[in-house]
């Protein structure tokens, strides 16, 4: 499989994820901000919409080469910023939501970090789980190669 | 080149003898790859040649085209290119980790997560290298002992 491949696997299990984590930020934001307001079918879709959007702006951390450190920083910082701007970008846009008020749209704001954050935080557990079973499989294979030396 | 094979008691040494006329790059070849058949390298340091076993090796990187040889404490250069000594040292568990680095598997200590998908791996020596995601599914299977090819 080519990188380009995995990496586009990679972006529909963020897809994925990220429709569940909106799904949440919007009902506890919905209900602390404007608890009574119903919506019809097609609310449904909003976390879904808003989950594509999001996934977009992460392609600017894709490279074929390797990236130093620095690089992939900045390029972190530049998916973060991207990805605000889409969200209250849309919030803004929406007749839905009451942008009028400072506080709604620092939650907005505040919850878009705290699913970036989410997001690294799942992928770091999952690569710890991954080196885990990797110094396992290590440990096993140099007692079978003191084994074979004996 | 005449190449004769000579059976020999078994009280005698084995040994290669190579008689040429010139030590041209090619007889230094051929001496080397005897060498690393029996588990060692040669290699530069403050102007004087060693014999390093490759055993002792932790990691071989390449810098700006020459190829260093990392034990616990010094390093060496070899006139070796890393694609050539990542075949010869496979079958001694060293692993390709990077575009420039080869590392041998008993001399790791531990992996952890690096960022982006790479990993970290901790040495025994203390050092620290990077597993580039690229290399990383061939890893793991070098790991299970098996090949890339047959998936994990």
């Amino acid at each position: 499989m080519t990188e380009f491949k995995q990496f586009l696997i990679n972006k529909l299990i963020l897809f994925f994820m990220l429709t569940t984590l909106i799904l949440l930020a919007i009902a506890f934001i919905g209900s602390a901000f404007d608890g009574d307001a119903r919506f019809g079918y097609d609310a449904i879709l909003a976390p879904v919409e808003y989950a594509f959007l999001c996934v977009l702006p992460t392609f600017v951390t894709y490279s074929r080469r390797e990236l130093k450190p620095k690089e992939l920083l900045f390029r972190i910082v530049l998916e973060f910023l991207l990805i605000e701007a889409i969200v209250l970008g849309c919030a803004f846009y929406s007749t839905l939501i009451d942008t009028t008020r400072i506080s709604v749209v620092l939650t907005i704001a505040g919850s878009v970090l705290v699913i970036f954050l989410l997001v690294y935080i799942f992928a770091w557990f999952k690569d710890s789980i991954d080196s885990m079973k990797m110094t396992q499989a290590l440990v096993e294979l140099q007692k079978q190669a003191e084994n074979e030396s004996k | 080149m005449d190449v004769e094979i000579e059976q020999i008691e078994k009280e005698k040494a084995e040994m290669v003898l190579i008689r040429c006329h010139e030590i041209r790059e090619e007889i230094r070849e051929i001496a080397e790859f005897v060498r690393s058949g029996q588990g060692r390298l040669s290699g530069m340091m403050n102007g004087a040649q060693y014999e390093i076993a490759v055993f002792d090796l932790y990691y071989i990187e390449s810098v700006d085209g020459r190829t260093y040889l990392y034990t616990q404490k010094n390093v060496y250069e070899t006139s070796y290119r890393l694609y050539e000594l990542e075949k010869l040292l496979k079958p001694k568990r060293f692993q390709r980790i990077s575009k420039s680095t080869l590392v041998n598997l008993m001399k790791i200590q531990s992996i952890q997560p690096a960022f982006n998908g790479r990993f970290m791996i901790l040495l025994k020596s203390g050092e620290k290298v990077i597993i580039s995601r690229n290399y990383v599914k061939a890893f793991k299977c070098a790991l299970k002992g098996e090949k890339e090819n047959d998936g994990i």
